[in-house]
């Protein structure tokens, strides 16, 4: 995978400029935000190199890409730096050519952005679920509410008899929700798909598809970094690395 | 252009009927800074449009099958087509119609846009919280935060060495956050821009511009609204028609 390199954490040296022809992600490994770019990045075959932030000891060079220091950043070869995760992914899509991932239609536009506002609580919720089993506290309150979100999301595909959220094929919507549903399963909380199953079809078609195939992280390595992310570990972001 | 200042539909009231053809339709209030955001685009690009007001005290039932969230500013085009969420109006307008384009072409330039968007973005829960203190409370440490998110905004100003947010002539940024710098004013807020210089000079820009003068609400109608929805009446959003 490319971007199966080791974190840049506190003392590092900040990478050189980025060379013409490619663009840059800060980026790490396992998280989710960072993933919906790293999917952008993948399906319209943009040339990319990736370097992966240890969060819990930044460098210091990095906060002048972020002034929070959070991940994804976009870097380009004119030094413009570009944040917020679904900025970033919109910036991809207009200043790429070939596969459009947003709609042409102003009105289809319009409406992805519409679902990704019913998709907003849900990072939170699946992050605040897996805090709560790891740390052995009960979270069934934070699950029902996460069942909800879903059941909202479940009557959007049961309106539309749709496979995907923007229609029959795969789309922006669709790798913008899809990291959250890919760590249910390693979260523990992949129970709360039972009542869904509109969205546990979308989930087996998002498996098949070749950029969401391409990125799948492997399920004990995943484990393994949280293992460590628990014990509050900084070597967690670099697990699973072979080099 | 109907409707500015026509009377808010309630509960009981009938669905207006279907939008007519050449015309766009926006659920607004008069005083919601969300719905101005719309309607400044709207006037911006000489878009022809109508306007139903609604009674966000008491609203009409049929309101919630143009929002499920029930909110305003929605759009609705003649082909029955619903947009809503005010920044996604804002968008779908530009990209829909034709003129002057309001967001830049340039993606760079687009996403620098969306990003001072974030940067803004916990200005209106600031304000809302200010508005609702009780009584008692004084809202230094409102003020401080708000001063605080005001210093961001004039470093982007400081950095662009330009007049406006996207550069030196007004564009979309500028008109989604223009509505709570002119509630400041009336909301006795002002003193929150006094170590923001540059920030004030671009208030001063703004209130040139005619889509934002056209839409300019006036300080007495603005208080007598805020102090009836304040106290939950239904009455608010008509105040001083």
């Amino acid at each position: 995978m490319e971007d199966a390199t080791r974190t840049f954490g506190k003392g590092s040296c900040p990478p050189g400029p980025v060379p013409e022809g490619l663009i840059r992600v800060y980026s790490m490994r396992f998280c989710p935000f960072a993933h919906r770019t790293r999917l952008v990045l993948r399906a319209k075959g943009i040339r990319h190199e990736v370097i992966n932030i240890n969060l819990r000891n930044k460098p210091e060079w990095y906060y002048t890409k972020h002034p929070s220091g959070q991940i994804p950043v976009l870097e380009n070869s004119k030094c413009q730096l570009i944040y917020e995760s679904v900025i970033a992914c919109e910036y991809l899509d207009d200043a790429y050519p070939g596969r459009k991932l947003y709609p042409y239609d102003p009105y289809e536009r319009a409406r992805q952005k519409m679902l990704l506002e019913l998709f907003y609580k849900v990072p939170h919720l699946t992050k605040e679920c897996l805090v709560a089993i790891r740390c052995g506290r009960e979270c069934a309150d934070l699950k029902l509410a996460l069942r909800q979100e879903f059941c909202n999301l479940e009557e959007i595909l049961g309106y539309q008899n749709t496979v995907f959220f923007g229609g029959d094929c795969i789309s922006m919507i669709d790798y913008l929700f899809w990291p959250w549903f890919e760590r249910l399963d390693v979260y523990g909380i992949a129970d709360c798909l039972n009542h869904t199953p509109a969205l546990r079809l979308w989930t087996a078609a998002m498996k098949q598809d070749p950029t969401v195939c391409a990125l799948l992280i492997d399920r004990s390595i995943f484990l393994g970094f949280l293992n460590l992310y628990f014990q509050n570990n900084p070597d967690a972001f670099d697990y699973g690395l072979t080099c | 252009m109907s409707g500015g200042s026509a009377r808010s539909l309630a509960k009981g009231s009938a669905p207006p009927g279907p939008v007519p053809q050449g015309l766009i339709r926006v659920y607004s209030m008069r005083f919601c800074p969300f719905a101005q955001r719309t309607l400044l685009v709207l006037k911006a690009k000489g878009i022809g449009h109508e306007i139903v007001n609604i009674n966000l005290k008491n609203k009409p039932e049929w309101f919630f099958t143009k929002n499920p969230f029930g909110l305003v500013p929605v759009l609705e085009n003649s082909q029955g087509q619903l947009i809503y969420e005010s920044a996604i109006t804002c968008e779908y307008l530009d990209e829909a119609y034709p003129g002057k384009k309001l967001l830049p072409d340039d993606p760079y330039e687009k996403a620098c846009q969306k990003m001072v968007f974030e940067l803004f973005s916990k200005v209106p829960p600031l304000v809302t919280s200010f508005i609702r203190r009780q009584n008692n409370e004084d809202g230094s440490g409102l003020k401080e935060e708000l001063r605080k998110e005001f210093s961001k905004l004039e470093e982007v100003l400081t950095n662009k060495k330009t007049t406006f947010f996207g550069g030196n002539s007004l564009s979309m940024i500028d008109y989604l956050i223009w509505p709570w710098f002119e509630r400041l004013e009336v909301l006795e807020l002002n003193e929150c821009v006094d170590h923001t210089p540059k920030l004030k000079l671009w208030m001063a820009a703004m209130r040139e511009d005619p889509a934002v003068s056209s839409l300019l609400i006036e300080a007495k109608a603005f208080r007598g609204f805020l102090d009836l929805y304040l106290q939950n009446s239904p009455e608010a959003c008509d105040y001083g028609l």
